[in-house]
């Protein structure tokens, strides 16, 4: 039972309450979708769940254990993170980048240790990156800085993954691409939890779907069971057709 | 490659501390030196090499070293090529500290007077930076570093305003243009530790400033903590630099460009960057003592910190002009 | 290394015992009561200030001796029998001098007739010179009772000067026109630079300035048209003789009480 847990969550940025009573369950193996209107706290429920967050009620558990007991370090080397437009503000090879993700197993000085140079390898060929390897990772285009980012998150083979935005500003054959590399992940058996904004994709590829509205969860649970007409309509105001394809669900916002 | 630049580095150093040793207003030959450093007898030559050249040429080294360290660990901590000392109101601090105890008199009655009150205010103002941003992001740091440094510079000349008398406006102003001339070993004793003290706070910052190159949020989910990190950098640069300021007045734009120096050649890794940029301040600073002192002709002497800024600023407008060009 | 400094120290002293041959002065305003005070051949050197004629009154005897920048390095090369400072002198090479053990004599740079006293005694002491010494204060003296006897001048005057060196209650400037029977009748207005309101407030009748070699601010403000209401009624005096605090300051009133003589409208 390696499960996350969120069990009356509420955070509290600055003095805004963000989130309030926050119950959701996250699987192993499992794809799980956050989606919901902007502003809507979606990203802070990705930061509360990655433990980057303290809520100010309930608690948030990982295989049982709170987070905050897991520790610091200890949960960077099982849990990876990629916020939004995550970029780098150096010119580092992408090499460099990559490696950057194993910094929880790295010992305080020194460089990589030759050890953990093939999981740097595995993950940039993974991701199609060994070519581009000592290309200063500013000056790749947005889709390869994705395929950057996300080969970071996963070099140190975390068993959660939780990606805020993974498809932002990429055109739809790098979207796609990003959604098949995140779907591959979680059939690989790594719990992933992302926040997307194109419903459409999102559908596509998840397993499990969470949608907030203002602060709370309106309705989850996995995509066959929780997603029809009505519960988009309540979720973002606007008239939805929902079609079902070969693809899977298909939908159109109208109005 | 980073092992070989810093052997290189090392070893320029070296070579400038031993090049150094031969210049002044004596001009001594290697011979003498080597006899002036092995020989059990006080002669003029070992006076000049023992007691003046090396304490001086010594903390020439620390003060450049913790200047060029301290630019880089903030440059890495901010995220911001052109963060510095001076930018989070550290260098004003410490000025401002040396400003009271010359006003007050306190440096008139004991020589070292004038490094602690600088040491203490480098502290004041890094503490006063960090409960000023407490809760906010780098953005908040810079802005209250900003804050304190106008405020303290302020402080500053309303001192030169006010000064009791010609003696403490000219103490004052020579001050503020930066000098090594006739330090002894006593300031070497004062600053030493607590440069090497801040030296190690600042180092240890080397693996969460390369995760930092990811951002705040990625950094903390890497398992970096970002308050700690950033009280160990800004605690360590008031230390060191506090203590460097103290014994050496205010010198400019060391720790803006020893890392920028370095950063191409170890592929731009913040870690990287702390060792080689330390080392390269240290070489800068040593050579613009000796430039200092052979330059010093018929007229008076130019200020240490203002033979940087001069002979700096238009190598680095070349630097960024060059960079500029790159990038377009 | 600490016995080699004592080595040395043994060394110095002994050369130190008997009066010392030779002086080297590391102040301007020492070097100008070592040169008053002893005969070139024994001055080392003085500090390359002097050799300005526009601060310095000793300016030809500073161009006999050789000069010197304060700083240490200088000092153990020319190895004086005495170091003569003021507190101008950089507080890190004293302090390093200090250490050496090196012969040093500092006095406090006088600000007033007394301390002029004071300082040129204590030098004169100190270079074996107190019969010059001695000499030197009688004829400051002299010419101060000289202007004494003459019925007090009175004249109300603003005095400003250059470098930071105003005519402030206190200061050397203030003291050399109290010296020369003028009034000064707005002491605070030579802090932070010369104040045209507060020319204007004061209403002296003579307006007082201090000669600089190089054009300054103040220089600026002399030709502000309400200060060239004091045109014809100015007096200047050349810094030099307030720049430094000696037995000269006598001579200098004398020559200031005769511009002021001759200024004062009728």
């Amino acid at each position: 039972m390696s499960d996350l847990v969120l069990t009356g969550v509420a955070v509290v940025r600055g003095r805004r309450t963000v989130l309030t009573g926050i119950d959701a369950t996250f699987a192993s193996g499992r794809l799980a979708v956050v989606i919901g209107p902007n502003g809507a706290g979606k990203s802070t429920l990705l930061e509360a769940a990655a433990g980057l967050l303290a809520p100010v009620a309930g608690t948030i558990t990982l295989g049982g254990v709170p987070l905050a007991v897991i520790g610091r370090r200890a949960l960077a080397r099982r849990r990876a993170y990629l916020p939004q437009r995550a970029g780098v503000d150096w010119p580092l090879s992408v090499e460099r980048v990559v490696a950057l993700g194993l910094t929880p197993s790295l010992p305080s000085f020194g460089g990589l240790p030759s050890a953990l140079q093939p999981a740097v390898d595995r993950a940039l060929a993974d991701a199609d990156l060994t070519a581009l390897r000592d290309r200063p990772a500013t000056e790749v285009s947005g889709g390869e800085l994705a395929r950057v980012m996300l080969a970071r998150a996963v070099v140190g083979d975390p068993e959660l993954l939780i990606i805020d935005e993974p498809t932002a500003g990429l055109d739809p054959r790098h979207a796609l691409d990003a959604l098949r590399r995140l779907r591959a992940r979680a059939d690989a058996g790594c719990m992933v939890i992302a926040a997307v904004h194109d419903v459409d994709l999102a559908l596509r590829f998840a397993d499990d779907v969470v949608a907030v509205k203002e602060g709370g969860i309106l309705w989850a649970g996995p995509i066959g069971t929780v997603v029809d007409v009505d519960a988009l309509c309540r979720l973002y105001d606007v008239d939805v057709r929902l079609t079902r394809d070969d693809d899977g669900l298909s939908v159109r916002f109208t109005s | 490659m980073s092992r070989a630049l810093v052997s290189s580095l090392a070893a320029g150093l070296v070579v400038a501390i031993a090049g150094s040793l031969f210049a002044g207003v004596v001009w001594l030959s290697p011979a003498t030196i080597a006899g002036a450093l092995s020989s059990t007898h006080t002669t003029l030559a070992s006076l000049i090499v023992v007691d003046v050249r090396l304490p001086r040429i010594l903390l020439a080294a620390l003060v450049g070293g913790i200047l060029g360290l301290a630019g880089a660990v903030l440059q890495g901590l901010l995220r911001n090529p052109l963060a510095e000392p001076g930018l989070l109101g550290i260098t004003a601090g410490a000025s401002l500290g040396a400003v009271v105890a010359i006003y007050y008199g306190a440096a008139a009655a004991f020589a070292l007077a004038t490094p602690l009150f600088a040491l203490t205010g480098a502290l004041a103002a890094a503490a006063a930076a960090l409960v000023l941003a407490r809760g906010g992001g780098t953005l908040a740091l810079i802005l209250a570093g900003a804050a304190i440094s106008s405020l303290a510079y302020a402080a500053v000349y309303l001192a030169l305003d006010l000064a009791p008398s010609p003696y403490a406006t000219y103490e004052i102003l020579t001050w503020l243009m930066g000098s090594l001339a006739d330090r002894s070993w006593h300031h070497v004793a004062l600053a030493g530790p607590f440069i090497l003290a801040g030296a190690a706070l600042l180092l240890l910052t080397g693996r969460s400033l390369d995760a930092l190159a990811l951002g705040e949020r990625a950094a903390a989910s890497l398992g970096i903590d970002v308050a700690r990190v950033r009280l160990l950098a800004l605690f360590g640069t008031a230390l060191g630099v506090g203590a460097a300021t103290a014994v050496a007045g205010s010198v400019g734009f060391v720790g803006l460009i020893a890392p920028h120096l370095v950063r191409p050649l170890v592929g731009h890794r913040p870690s990287a960057v702390l060792v080689p940029a330390a080392l390269t301040g240290a070489i800068i600073v040593v050579l613009a003592d000796l430039a200092t002192r052979v330059l010093r002709g018929s007229a008076q002497g130019i200020g240490l910190g203002v033979f940087i800024s001069l002979v700096g600023a238009p190598f680095f407008l070349w630097l960024v002009l060059r960079t500029a060009r790159r990038t377009e | 290394m600490r016995s080699a400094v004592a080595a040395i120290a043994l060394l110095l002293a002994t050369g130190a015992a008997a009066a010392p041959v030779r002086v080297m002065s590391i102040s301007e305003c020492t070097d100008q009561l070592v040169l008053a005070l002893v005969p070139p051949a024994r001055i080392v050197s003085v500090t390359w200030l002097s050799r300005d004629p526009t601060t310095s009154l000793m300016a030809h005897a500073a161009g006999q001796v050789g000069v010197n920048h304060g700083l240490a390095e200088e000092v153990l090369r020319d190895h004086p029998d005495l170091v003569v400072a003021d507190s101008f002198a950089a507080p890190t090479t004293r302090a390093l001098l200090h250490r050496l053990n090196v012969p040093m004599i500092e006095v406090a740079s006088p600000e007033t007739i007394g301390a002029i006293r004071e300082a040129t005694r204590q030098i004169a002491r100190a270079v074996g010179a107190l019969p010059r010494g001695a000499m030197l204060l009688a004829r400051m003296d002299r010419t101060f009772a000289d202007l004494a006897a003459d019925p007090p001048l009175g004249v109300r005057v603003v005095a400003w000067g250059g470098g930071g060196f105003g005519a402030s209650r206190g200061s050397l400037f203030d003291a050399l026109l109290t010296a020369a029977g003028a009034t000064n009748v707005a002491p605070d207005a030579g802090r932070g630079g010369p104040d045209v309101e507060r020319l204007l407030v004061a209403a002296p009748t003579l307006l007082v300035m201090g000669a600089d070699a190089a054009p300054d601010l103040h220089a600026n403000v002399a030709a502000h048209p309400v200060v060239r209401r004091w045109q014809g009624r100015s007096v200047t005096v050349p810094q030099a003789h307030y720049f430094c605090g000696t037995p000269f300051i006598g001579d200098a009133a004398l020559a200031l009480r005769r511009q002021l003589h001759a200024a004062v409208p009728r």
